[in-house]
């Protein structure tokens, strides 16, 4: 006791002696020097940027063919809007009772519903109004540790809270300049895969980028509990609501001038913030921002409705998940009539299935896909005008918006994921850009991984 | 506490003659959908519970054959179906199968259905009635009754037009001109008898009767009875062939349930492991590592099985070859034969596969000469 009294008697006799800027230090604690940003140079054969629900298959099979890979995702998870933008359906994976997508996305999927004990839908109920029924159910929160899980188990070297903030190709390589939190590194790879959904390293690159002059709204989800829908007096709560509405208090586009539709979904994908854009900080806050405040807006008049003064919010996503921003323009740009007929293209590398689904301000009426027809996606779409082994993967597929529509969906993205990840591989072992290697070898790899590519793109 | 109360044998006979009679009757009004599950009708037991509906009485009737296996079931509902302030007798008896589809619905003598200003059903109207009851996914399921018909009023309210919209949408789900009727008959057979429907039958379950539930036609009937072996009822020898013969490529739900269906006990057998495996060579990407991951169950792994596994890996890539060396570690595979092929990995070009091979070998402890120079390559090449 007295030794310890005259010690820190000491300590502050010191810290005296040094000047006031010195604090009085407790016991285990240390004077560290202000944290440096230290500037690092990384090489990898394979940068995937971007690991949502395209990214981490594309990374995943690149690290699986034996490439050193690098992850880098400006979010603290894998999974993108399956995860975290809270779209946990994925669909679809089988087109009129044949499987379509398999592969990593699939294996990931049903390893995350084996582990939750849901169960698969069955597949051979038809499609047309029944097609959500095919999406299958996770629990997002299960599936973005099992991803993360499956992806540090192939080797991924996964960076989270990182951004690119340029990249330029020299001499066969690529130089991609990232900033994180507390980190400034230069990446240098061999091949680049863009999974970001917004074309964001692509435009870095220099690249051209298509993009609407309206883009489908996004959506917050969330999920209410804590009333009765069916007890509900719906002719009067429609009435309150359009009062509101007329006097301003509520925005008439925020759920779709729908309230039955609020209420009757819980929440589920009914949200929509106008204009929703994921592609810098500043947009994605604005959509952030926006449709947190129409859901607390909403929420509080909600509970002024009889029957429903106990609504509670059980769950909300942390970010607001984005439909639309920006395309690449590609070799090929997949058209509506492509995907309509279900064009096998000679370089087809996945299939795709999914209605055409355009959102509007009020909603969507999904234009359903004649029997048997599967659309497919050629290489050449995943791959800029222009470039040199730089491929992307995920909704900003080069296509037309209506294809586009259809095509984002997450089993596609899969599809699209496990290919580009492969054709990357292939180039970077040959050395090649990867429009030149040779469909024999992608679609050899692509299978030997699982994959579904489709059966008429036979050409070497 | 639900109560349960089995009509005794004789008014049970009673009730037998008078409703199998019923099926004959040709001027009775009754729409059905086709029996999917080959089995004859020959008794009746009638079952008491507490539903918690207007349905007017709380019997479920259970048809049996003379195996004693369910047959199918019905209710007999009298009920009002009411709107703007005036109510309908609907007078009815709803039929289910064994596994709580609807099979069809059948109205007392001289009955018949009447659509909003009392005109009769159409016959197409009555078959169009017993499509719509037969859809499960109807969105009938979470439409309120208030939802059901436009209320002019709102239509001319001027705001867009999804109430009305949503109004046009119920079309497509009931008989024009009968929405109610159609609502009320829908929840009735998805509500709380299709329930009570599952549990009768869960309570007679027997190999043969689900040998019989897997004959039918309806792919939801065949998963229910895929459903219902594991850990419920012997997996026979007749039984264990047709599980089997669901594991095909073209039919992965029916593939995946079926696997599913084995238990660890029976993959105790092995004969059943051999004949499981024998589905391996010919199956697609995704049902290969279902049966793979399936032999983790086993208490033991057939050595047959083990050697054909090991030889796989000499070509398996990324899922397959990951679930292959867990089903090896978990049955701690360490022989030489096997040891050899992994080590071989070690040399892949593959950094994964060669790296998984490590892993593997590193705690697998295989006593051979090769293998550990192997490994000791592999752990001097990368500074280990
Ligand atoms: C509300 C809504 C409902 C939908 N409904 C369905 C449905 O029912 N069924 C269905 O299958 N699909 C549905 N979709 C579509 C589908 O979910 C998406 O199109 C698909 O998930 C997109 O996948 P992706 O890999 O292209 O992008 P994402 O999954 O969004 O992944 C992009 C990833 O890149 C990261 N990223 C972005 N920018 C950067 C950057 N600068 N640096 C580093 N990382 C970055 C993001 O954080 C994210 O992890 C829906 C979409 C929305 C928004």
């Amino acid at each position: 006791m007295e030794k310890i009294k005259r010690r820190s008697a000491l300590t502050s006799l010191g810290a005296l002696s040094f000047g006031m800027a010195v604090p009085t230090l407790s016991k285990g604690e240390r004077l560290r020097a202000p944290y440096k940003l230290v500037q690092q140079t990384l090489k990898t054969d394979i940068l995937v940027i971007g690991g949502g629900t395209a990214g981490v298959v594309a990374a995943i099979q690149a690290a699986r063919a034996g490439r050193k890979t690098m992850l880098v995702e400006n979010g603290s998870q894998l999974g993108g809007t399956t995860t975290t933008g809270g779209v946990n359906y994925p669909g679809i994976f089988f087109a009129w009772g044949k499987q379509v997508i398999g592969g990593i996305g699939w294996e990931m999927v049903q390893e995350a519903v084996a582990l939750n004990d849901d169960t698969l839908p069955d597949f051979s109920i038809p499609h047309g109004k029944n097609h959500p029924r095919h999406q299958v159910r996770l629990n997002g929160q299960l599936y973005a540790m099992l991803i993360e899980e499956k992806a540090v188990a192939a080797g991924v070297q996964i960076r989270f809270y990182e951004t690119p903030t340029s990249a330029t190709f020299q001499k066969g390589s690529w130089t991609v300049q990232t900033v994180g939190k507390g980190t400034s590194t230069q990446i240098i790879c061999n091949q680049l895969i863009d999974c970001t959904g917004n074309a964001y390293a692509a435009s870095l690159a220099g690249f051209p980028l298509l993009r609407e002059s309206v883009t489908q709204p996004g959506t917050l989800m969330f999920r209410l509990e804590g009333y009765d829908f069916k007890s509900l007096d719906l002719k009067l709560i429609k009435g309150r609501y359009e009062e509101a509405i007329q006097k301003g208090e509520l925005v008439k586009t925020d759920f779709r001038n729908n309230i039955v539709g609020l209420l009757k979904s819980a929440g589920d994908n009914i949200q929509h913030v106008m204009g929703a854009d994921s592609t810098t900080s500043e947009t994605h806050t604005v959509a952030n921002l926006k449709g947190r405040s129409s859901l607390l807006t909403t929420l509080r008049f909600l509970r002024t409705l009889p029957g429903c003064e106990k609504i509670r919010l059980a769950d909300v996503q942390n970010e607001t998940a984005v439909r639309e921003t920006y395309r690449i323009d590609g070799h090929y740009k997949i058209t509506h009539e492509d995907y309509v007929t279900g064009k096998v293209f000679d370089d087809a590398v996945s299939y795709s299935y999914y209605p055409i689904d355009v959102h509007d301000e009020n909603g969507v009426i999904p234009d359903h896909l004649k029997e048997g027809v599967v659309p497919t996606v050629p290489l050449r779409a995943l791959v800029p005008k222009n470039s040199r082994n730089f491929l992307v993967a995920g909704r900003m597929v080069s296509s037309d918006r209506l294809a586009n529509s259809a095509l984002r969906v997450q089993a596609s993205c899969m599809g699209m994921g496990q290919a580009a990840g492969a054709a990357a591989v292939l180039a970077n072992l040959q050395n090649k850009t990867p429009l030149d290697v040779s469909m024999k070898d992608l679609r050899k790899m692509i299978e030997e991984h699982g994959g579904i590519v489709p059966v008429s793109a036979q050409k070497g | 506490m639900r109560s349960w109360l089995s009509i005794g044998l004789l008014n049970a006979v009673i009730l037998a003659i008078l409703l199998l009679s019923a099926y004959r009757k040709q001027d009775k009004i009754r729409y059905f959908q086709s029996q999917t599950i080959p089995l004859k009708p020959d008794t009746i037991q009638a079952f008491v519970s507490q539903f918690k509906d207007d349905a007017g009485n709380d019997t479920l009737f259970q048809v049996r054959s003379k195996e004693g296996y369910p047959v199918s079931y019905f209710r007999k509902i009298k009920t009002s179906v009411c709107f703007d302030n005036k109510c309908r007798l609907l007078d009815i008896v709803l039929y289910w199968n064994v596994t709580g589809r609807y099979l069809g619905y059948e109205l007392p003598e001289g009955e018949f259905l009447s659509k909003t200003e009392h005109e009769p059903f159409k016959p197409a109207e009555y078959a169009r009635l017993n499509d719509l009851l037969a859809d499960p996914f109807s969105p009938l399921a979470n439409y309120s009754y208030e939802e059901l018909v436009p209320k002019a009023d709102l239509a001319a309210s001027g705001l867009d037009a999804v109430s009305s919209a949503t109004s046009k949408n119920v079309l497509d789900y009931v008989v024009e001109g009968a929405v109610y009727t159609t609502y009320k008959m829908w929840h009735f057979v998805y509500g709380a008898a299709q329930k009570e429907v599952i549990k009768l039958t869960e309570k007679r379950l027997s190999p043969g009767f689900l040998l019989q539930v897997l004959e039918s036609q309806d792919s939801s009937d065949k998963i229910w009875a895929l459903n219902h072996i594991r850990g419920q009822v012997e997996l026979t020898p007749a039984l264990r062939n047709t599980v089997l013969s669901f594991i095909d490529n073209n039919r992965f739900n029916l593939a995946e349930r079926a696997i599913n269906a084995l238990s660890p006990t029976e993959l105790k057998s092995d004969s059943l492991q051999k004949m499981l495996f024998e589905k391996y060579p010919k199956a697609n990407y995704s049902l290969k590592n279902l049966i793979v991951t399936k032999y983790k169950e086993a208490p033991h792994l057939h050595s047959s099985v083990k050697t054909a596994l090991a030889n796989a890996l000499k070509l398996a890539n990324g899922e397959l070859l990951t679930n292959i060396l867990d089903l090896f570690k978990q049955h701690r595979v360490s022989d030489r034969e096997t040891g050899r092929i992994i080590a071989d990995l070690l040399q892949s070009d593959n950094n994964f596969l060669a790296q998984k091979a490590f892993i593997y070998l590193k705690s697998a402890n295989i006593d051979d000469q090769r293998v550990t120079e192997q490994l000791n390559a592999y752990k001097t090449k990368h500074h280990l």
